[in-house]
């Protein structure tokens, strides 16, 4: 709380990611990004933080952009995006992009049902009317939705200061709970990319539908406006070269890449490597499903917590929620559909 | 370019400290906001407005405080929990808590006031007024707006996307259903609208109860929804008045602790702080009287705090911020004590000794017959236990109060409560004052259920008030009121039930421990209420009954929706479910066979004096009931149900309604000058609709349209006394009084117009703003002289007042709803035995794999006696039923850790199932038009239904509120 103390306070709109860079250089920690706001402003008025400049970067022209890069392959022409060649296509979703752009994003919605339902589990519409995923991401909290989903997509952040411009894994951010590897006094998140898992590789990616999907689940103690007594994103792709038509089942076709992320179940969002190594090349049977679920809680370490669950609930469903999250994931991987 | 700019050099140190309000104008300059502050300009309401100050200040501080748009509402501490002070900015709905008033710059902010065209309603809100989407109207523009900006982008959103787009706006009063209908029909509107030709679609009135049946001749709107709805209404955070201050409470941060020192000094050498106060400077008497009887009003010097949040020093200052310094500022040292927070601990022989007479607050017993011969005789013979936890009221307005000297230099206190005057008496005793000296007013409010009972806000902002000398307001911050204020009492109930194979009851012994925290708070008359509910309405050949009332260092209970009976209904139910499993019985019919009749004795020894509806209850509940038990056995045997399981559970109940405070109630009725109705009354209006039930009575029994009559509700200034309200009681006794006293008023008047007329009073009927005489086809007037052609056959009020003054007759009647005479001293219980009765059926899915739970339909059925706004009756079910989801699902306060909205789950829209309705009408004898109490009853069945459907669902039993997954898969796995 605030006594008789002073606090003069800037607010500043800077129109380029340069200028946003420059102003918080010039400040020498005295400023601080905000995005949307929804964690800042509480952290401001419990006296948490004090920054004395704040630099909102939601009118940036062009922060506020989704960009779909389709079959880049075709699109030579796809400068902004060095690394994207070999995919069959990229999304990348600008720093000041609300939750509830990301919920009504129509590519999204039809191919990335992780994201989507991950971005409607944030808060509730109030909230995700403003707060931003670069926003999520570097809160740091070791169960945001966004950043949960994040980490399962294997996604990168486009982080920019005085010293350039560099893509990260958002894994890598995460060094505790609430502590980003990025530093807002001088920083900034400008947009978080990610493509189909399973696609880093060079096999074509003519294939209309590329098999692959994602899949959200979370448990909350009550269905809105709550935080997650557990959530978890996973990623998942099957094997090309079997062509995947309507008469040969999924078991017919190995995984070739799975990602899981947990969270709360450690100090960061959590990638399951474990549960993951074991379904890697396998089938993704009924029981291949059941023991990732497993080998998952053997390797989370969830807390308890006062008002959400304890640790032996949460280690009790977390087979449950990687399973049914899984099922989910490789049923819209397969290609049968359409 | 930088839209914001500033001149550092020049800080205005002051306006963070002191805030940027208008409110602080005392001990020192007002305050100046220098030119070369940040300014920050936007379009408000469709107006260019520049604001100045810290650009990182919330909207909605600006809003409320610099701009003085109070619609727009708060109901946490700025942590985006609770939706109530949504605008629009851009057209999209956002916490305007959370937002930075910078990020306004350059945008459109949307209020409520902005709302609407010229003085008319926009179709969103006069769907919630026309629907009954509005009670205590504290969530009502943030939802507006909510649903405006959902509109705006879709014009006929399926109903899914309407309960998701709400979710982020709490509602405690109305269940969500009505205003998610609000939301429907202002949709269907607009799309009319939008179509040339088309026709406006109605309100589906038809479902909504039979508009012949409506006391007064159809309008059962509120007459206080168009304020609540446009963010006109005053609550008290929105009451302005010169030179006011601020107060707030220092409160012990420990659960059990001594106060061995305190000084204040520190806070008064801030220059914002005018007074500091501690025990010491109470005139009076340091306590809530016969209210709360062990608890001060502050801790005195080396006393002992009970519980964590107990006060001990007030803080007087210009702005909220100063007074937050002051208390921060003041040194209060403690010696911790050992606490405890269980029953079981507090009666442990060992037990922590919270007063020297021992743990136990009060004792109630009740016993007849045999009980050992009763459950020897019997088939089956169970043994219960059962646990419920502390709840919040969680309403979404805060404490608020504001005291000030009026223009009869009384102290006057603007508040919420159940019982102005007995806070009148709180007051006055604790400043040794004569009550006369003393006034209460009851100002529109947010919500109370109960909560709204504790004295204490209301001595406190009188001793603050009285010490300043100047107006006072007292706001607890949302953490406080988690912390300060009553909650519900847990309760361990324990039951050992016995039947006959033929599904008999046959002899109940009941044991209930209510723990009332570290203090009294009512807690005394609990007992008796747990003991009357925990037999139900359900005869028994023996019955052993005990309860009492249990210290703890947990936070103070007090009364909540039902006072003390629906923890006890909740482990009588569940029991009873058991043990028609034990014996192959139907739920219902179990109960059915073992219910009371009109002229049985009942669980308490005597016969129900009330008529009892019970039987046409569970009849009118009984078909929805069998056909809700099919579809879920339908969908259990289905394969596909992925661990997926259905239940369907029932509930009974009774409610004892009507005794707290006097059997006897007052009220007035005036005929005014201008030939208008005014009642005098107290039934306080905290959201429930009192305010529009008693316009309804009075203008029924006047005979007048509801729009001739003005009600002066619950000012001690001005109505007369109805002690406290609570037990459900307003409609039937203080309606019963408004009824006798408007009654009388028409007598007279027909009586003063038949002189004037020279007719018969009996030819003589109200209509409008006259007195008509029927057409007759004698010509002779009751004088005998004859009328010649065109004779004066009528008069209006206006005249019939001024005759009134002439003769010096008083415009005022008084009338008076007694029952004391049917209960003579002599005989008469401890507390009268009026009951009403209800039945709830739910409906759950059960993911058997997570614990989760959630609750797709609930039928309701009460006996409402006669209803008298069909609306309110069916928006208190509503309510009740998803309140109800919460108690069952998930509230549960924890001492020491619960803070707020962010921590205590309410049930969001997400949360509402499909509520059907059922008014099952059996008129009460003494009750004004039939009618009878009903807004605590419908609490009463809803956890319980929840949580026997659970345990039918699972196979196993559920004996602790509230049912989180993780509760329910531990059943789960345990009976597995």
């Amino acid at each position: 709380m605030a006594k008789s103390t002073t606090l003069s306070r800037e607010y500043l709109y800077p129109t380029s990611v340069e200028e946003a860079v420059g102003l918080l250089a010039a400040r020498q920690g005295g400023a601080r990004v905000i995005g949307g706001g929804t964690d800042l402003m509480p952290d401001i008025r419990r006296g948490k933080l004090a920054p004395g400049c704040l630099v909102d970067i939601t009118r940036i022209p062009g922060l506020d952009r989704i960009d779909v890069a389709q079959a880049c392959e075709a699109k030579p022409a796809c400068e902004a995006k060095p690394a994207c060649e070999a995919r069959p296509w990229s999304v990348t979703v600008g720093a000041a992009v609300t939750f509830t752009s990301l919920r009504n994003h129509t590519f999204l919605k039809q191919h990335v049902h992780a994201l989507v339902e991950a971005a409607a589990s944030v808060g509730g519409p109030p909230i995700q009317n403003a707060a931003t995923w670069a926003g999520n991401i570097v809160q740091a909290m070791p169960a945001a939705d966004g950043a949960v989903v994040a980490v399962a997509l294997d996604a990168e952040v486009h982080i920019v200061d005085e010293d350039g411009a560099r893509w990260r894994p958002v894994e890598s951010l995460f060094e505790g709970p609430g502590i980003s590897a990025v530093d807002p006094t001088r920083q900034l998140i400008t947009a978080i990319r990610f493509s189909p898992p399973g696609f880093g590789g060079s096999s074509s990616a003519s294939e209309a539908k590329p098999a692959w999907g994602t899949a959200w689940r979370r448990v909350g103690r009550r269905p809105a406006l709550a935080l997650p007594i557990l959530n978890c994103a996973v990623a998942v792709s099957l094997e090309e070269g079997l062509s995947g038509r309507s008469e040969l089942s999924r078991e017919g076709r190995s995984i070739k890449r799975v990602a899981i992320a947990l969270g709360p179940v450690g100090p960061r969002p959590e990638r399951m490597r474990e549960a993951e190594s074991f379904l890697t090349g396998r089938m993704p049977t009924e029981e291949a499903i059941a023991r990732a679920g497993e080998l998952a809680a053997g390797e989370a370490k969830p807390r308890s917590s006062t008002f959400r669950a304890s640790r032996e609930y949460r280690l009790e469903i977390i087979p449950v929620l990687v399973a049914q999250a899984l099922s989910a994931a490789f049923a819209r991987a397969e290609p049968t559909v359409g | 370019m930088h839209w914001l700019e500033q001149d550092s050099d020049n800080r205005n140190d002051r306006t963070e400290a002191r805030g940027s309000g208008s409110d602080q104008r005392v001990g020192g300059p007002p305050d100046v906001r220098r030119e070369r502050d940040m300014s920050i300009s936007f379009q408000l309401n469709g107006r260019p407005t520049t604001v100045a100050g810290d650009p990182a200040r919330s909207l909605l501080d600006v809003l409320r405080r610099d701009l003085r748009l109070t619609g727009t509402k708060q109901g946490c501490d700025h942590e985006g929990e609770c939706g109530a002070c949504t605008v629009l900015l851009d057209g999209v709905a956002v916490r305007s808590c959370l937002t930075p008033v910078a990020k306004a710059a350059g945008r459109d902010v949307v209020t409520i006031e902005g709302l609407g065209q010229s003085g008319a309603l926009h179709p969103i809100q006069e769907a919630f007024v026309e629907l009954g989407a509005v009670q205590c109207g504290y969530c009502a523009p943030g939802m507006v707006l909510t649903a405006k900006a959902l509109l705006d982008r879709e014009p006929a959103p399926p109903r899914r996307q309407i309960l998701e787009a709400l979710a982020g706006n709490l509602c405690r009063c109305t269940g969500y259903l009505r205003i998610v209908e609000a939301v429907e029909l202002a949709a269907a509107r607009l799309r009319a609208e939008a179509t040339p030709g088309s026709s406006h679609p109605r309100a589906p009135v038809s479902e909504l109860g039979a508009p012949q049946r409506w006391v007064v001749g159809g309008d059962a709107t509120r007459v206080d929804s168009v304020d609540k709805v446009t963010g006109r209404a005053q609550y008290v955070e929105d009451l302005r008045m010169s030179g006011i201050l601020h107060a707030r409470v220092v409160r012990s941060p420990h659960h059990h602790a001594r106060l061995v020192a305190l000084d204040v000094t520190r806070a008064l050498d801030l220059e914002g702080v005018v007074r500091a106060m501690t025990a010491a400077d109470i005139p009076g008497e340091n306590g809530l009287g016969d209210y709360s009887r062990d608890e001060p009003i502050l801790t005195p010097l080396n006393g002992t705090c009970k519980m964590q949040g107990a006060p001990v020093a007030l803080v007087v200052a210009a702005s909220p911020e100063w007074a937050q310094a002051g208390v921060e500022a003041i040194e209060a040292e403690y010696e911790i004590l050992p606490h405890i927070f269980g029953i079981e601990e507090a009666l442990a022989e060992d037990a922590v000794s919270i007063y020297p007479e021992g743990n136990i607050l009060t004792t109630e017993a009740e016993a007849h017959g045999d009980l050992e011969e009763a459950l020897d005789r019997s088939d089956v013979v169970l043994e219960t236990r059962y646990h419920t936890t502390w709840q919040e009221h969680a309403t979404l307005e805060r404490e608020t109060l504001l005291g000030y000297f009026d223009e009869k230099d009384r102290l006057t206190v603007v508040g919420g409560t159940h019982q102005p005057h007995w806070q009148r008496r709180y007051i006055a005793a604790a400043l040794k004052l004569d009550t006369e000296r003393v006034r209460v007013i009851m100002p529109p409010t947010g919500g109370s259920f109960g909560g709204r009972q504790d004295p204490w806000p209301f001595v406190a902002t009188a001793l603050a008030t009285y010490g300043a000398r100047a107006p006072v307001r007292l706001t607890y911050t949302r953490s406080e009121s988690f912390e300060a204020s009553p909650k519900r009492h847990p309760y361990r109930v324990r039951y050992r039930v016995g039947a006959t194979a033929d599904g008999c009851l046959t002899g109940i012994k009941v044991r209930v421990d209510a723990n009332t925290g570290g203090y009294d708070g009512h807690g005394q008359y609990i007992a008796n209420y747990a003991l009357t509910a925990s037999g139900g309405p359900y005869q028994y050949r023996a019955v052993d009954a005990h309860a009492q009332t249990v210290y703890t260092n947990g936070p103070k209970a007090g009364q909540f929706r039902g006072f003390g009976s629906p923890q006890s209904v909740f482990a009588l139910e569940s029991t009873l479910d058991e043990l028609a499993e034990r014996l192959g019985e139907d739920p219902l019919e179990f109960r059915r066979k073992n219910a009371i009749g009109q002229a049985s004795t009942s669980f308490l020894g005597y016969p129900v004096a009330e008529s009892l509806g019970y039987q046409e209850v569970l009849d009118s509940i009984r078909p929805r009931y069998r056909s809700l038990l099919e579809e879920a056995a339908s969908f259990n045997a289905g394969s596909s149900s992925g661990g997926l399981r259905k239940g369907v559970g029932f509930s009974g109940m009774w409610y004892r309604f009507g005794k707290s405070g006097t059997l006897r109630i007052e009220a007035h009725a005036e005929l005014s000058q201008d030939g208008g109705f005014v009642v005098y009354c107290s039934a306080p209006d905290y959201g429930q609709g009192t305010n529009t039930t008693m316009a309804q009575m009075a203008a029924e029994a006047l005979g007048v349209p509801r729009g001739r009559v003005r009600v002066v509700n619950a000012d001690t200034a001005r109505t007369p006394d109805s002690h406290i309200q609570g037990a459900s009681r307003a409609t039937y006794f203080v309606g019963g009084a408004v009824c006798r006293a408007t009654h009388v008023l028409r007598e007279e008047i027909l009586g003063a117009a038949a002189e004037m007329l020279d007719r018969a009073p009996i030819d003589l009927t109200l209509a409008e703003d006259r007195v008509l005489a029927s057409p007759s086809d004698a010509t002779e007037g009751v004088s005998g002289r004859v009328h010649a052609e065109g004779a004066e056959t009528s008069v209006s009020l206006v005249e019939v007042a001024r005759e009134f003054d002439r003769i010096g007759k008083s415009r005022k009647t008084r009338g008076v709803f007694d029952l004391s005479p049917l209960f003579p001293e002599d005989t008469r219980p401890e507390y009268i035995p009026l009951f009403v009765t209800g039945a709830q059926v739910a409906e759950v899915i059960v993911d058997t794999q997570t614990g989760e739970v959630v609750v797709p339909r609930v039928v309701a059925a009460h006996d409402v006696g006669r209803v008298i706004n069909p609306l309110d009756a069916r928006g208190q079910i509503e309510g009740a039923v998803v309140m109800g989801i919460g108690t069952a699902l998930m509230e549960e306060y924890v001492p020491g850790a619960s803070t707020g909205f962010g921590d205590y789950y309410l049930p969001t829209a997400m949360s509402m199932p499909e509520i059907d309705v059922t008014l099952v009408e059996v008129a009460s004898f003494e009750g004004p038009y039939g009618a009878k109490g009903l807004g605590e009853a419908a609490i009463v069945p809803s956890a319980p239904a929840i949580i026997n459907a659970i345990s039918r669902a699972i196979g196993a039993r559920i004996r602790s509120l509230p049912a989180t997954p993780e509760r329910v898969l531990s059943h789960l796995t345990a009976d597995s």
